[in-house]
């Protein structure tokens, strides 16, 4: 077979179109680089990401209710010991009067010995009232003498007799707990009323001496008393715990 | 009269065999470059039948033809205008344009060859 003029120059065209379209079809099959599969491509990474978000939440979630487990046990824990903490400052709130407490107990009423003080008066103008007043000594030894009886909660007109409490006279009144108190002084006790009124009934008590010098002074006995919290607040200065 | 086949199934067996990464922005500039030497080879083809081939203009317009037409996608791309579409309708109209002259070429000489036997038949019948 002759080699004509055009075989040399169709051929070469040929092999170089031929390598051309070998390479374009095997570029477009690589990349997939048509739109259609542009498209899915980019959704396929769309859902690739979406998926490894996913993953980073549920990982996440994950952690975060293991913390919150963790949180939890903390929680019911830290409640267990509050509620200890709780009855503890409960008990000492009570032991320190600040509650308000009920119980068994008695009641007295002391009241100023007017009646026997006109009297006085009309036999012996100018004597002094003194001598017919309640005063806060007779207040105190009265407390006193209660919780001798074993009184666990005493109040004067309502003002709830703590360790800090004071009974002390200004003039025709009394202060109890820097308050002003006016006769008649009722006096509650909250404790065994039995042991209170033997302590009230000795001979020497204060009470009892009240009552020989003929204040108008009663106790009752009581199944029901209800004394008020103390009102006013501690404040330890000066006073730490001595560390051990 | 096979050696271009032969050349084009090596060029086409060397393509494949030899994995050239054209990245995907580019991939349509080759398309429209192969579109291009497809044309060229169809012309090349016509020529030959109409008896004007030029080995000359055959490979520079190959050539020329397949490299603009790239050049121009991709200056299109670039200017936000689709020219590659040009290019394909330019090349595709020629293409079929050229195909067509072929299939009358061929069909000429088919038709002339039929012409010339029958001819000859009677001339035997005549003897």
């Amino acid at each position: 077979m002759k080699l004509q003029k055009w075989h040399i120059p169709i051929t070469i065209v040929l092999f170089i179109s031929g390598v051309l379209l070998a390479t374009a079809l095997r570029a477009l099959a690589a990349n997939n680089a048509t739109p259609w599969h542009q498209k899915n491509e980019n959704l396929v990474a769309m859902i690739k990401t979406q998926e490894a978000e996913i993953k980073k939440l549920e990982n996440s979630i994950e952690s975060k209710r293991t913390s919150l487990d963790r949180f939890q046990r903390d929680v019911s824990l830290g409640k267990k010991e509050l509620e200890k903490l709780q009855q503890q400052l409960q008990k000492l709130k009570t032991l320190s009067g600040m509650t308000e407490v009920k119980g068994p107990g008695l009641t007295i009423t002391l009241d100023d010995n007017i009646k026997e003080y006109e009297a006085a008066q009309n036999k012996n103008p100018g004597l002094k009232p003194d001598d017919y007043l309640i005063h806060d000594k007779h207040i105190l030894y009265i407390v006193n003498e209660l919780r001798v009886g074993g009184a666990e909660a005493i109040s004067v007109n309502d003002q709830r007799i703590v360790n800090s409490s004071d009974i002390r006279c200004v003039g025709p009144l009394i202060l109890v707990n820097t308050t002003r108190l006016g006769p008649p002084y009722v006096i509650k006790a909250i404790g065994n009323p039995d042991s209170l009124a033997r302590v009230l009934a000795l001979p020497e008590s204060e009470y009892n001496i009240l009552k020989m010098a003929g204040y108008p002074v009663k106790y009752e006995k009581s199944t029901r008393l209800v004394i008020p919290p103390f009102k006013g607040s501690y404040q330890f200065t000066y006073a730490r715990p001595k560390e051990e | 009269m096979w050696l271009p086949l032969l050349g084009l199934l090596l060029g086409i067996a060397i393509g494949s065999a030899l994995y050239i990464p054209i990245p995907g922005a580019f991939a349509k500039y080759l398309s429209v470059a192969v579109l291009a030497s497809l044309d060229s080879v169809f012309g090349g083809l016509k020529s030959i039948l109409e008896d004007n081939f030029d080995g000359t203009i055959l490979l520079t317009g190959f050539f020329t033809n397949a490299l603009l037409a790239a050049l121009l996608a991709y200056l299109g791309d670039r200017l936000g205008v689709d020219l590659y579409l040009a290019a394909v309708f330019a090349f595709g109209v020629r293409l079929f344009q050229n195909l067509a002259i072929i299939r009358r070429e061929f069909l000429a000489g088919w038709l002339k060859k039929r012409y010339l036997a029958a001819a000859r038949e009677d001339k035997n019948g005549q003897c």
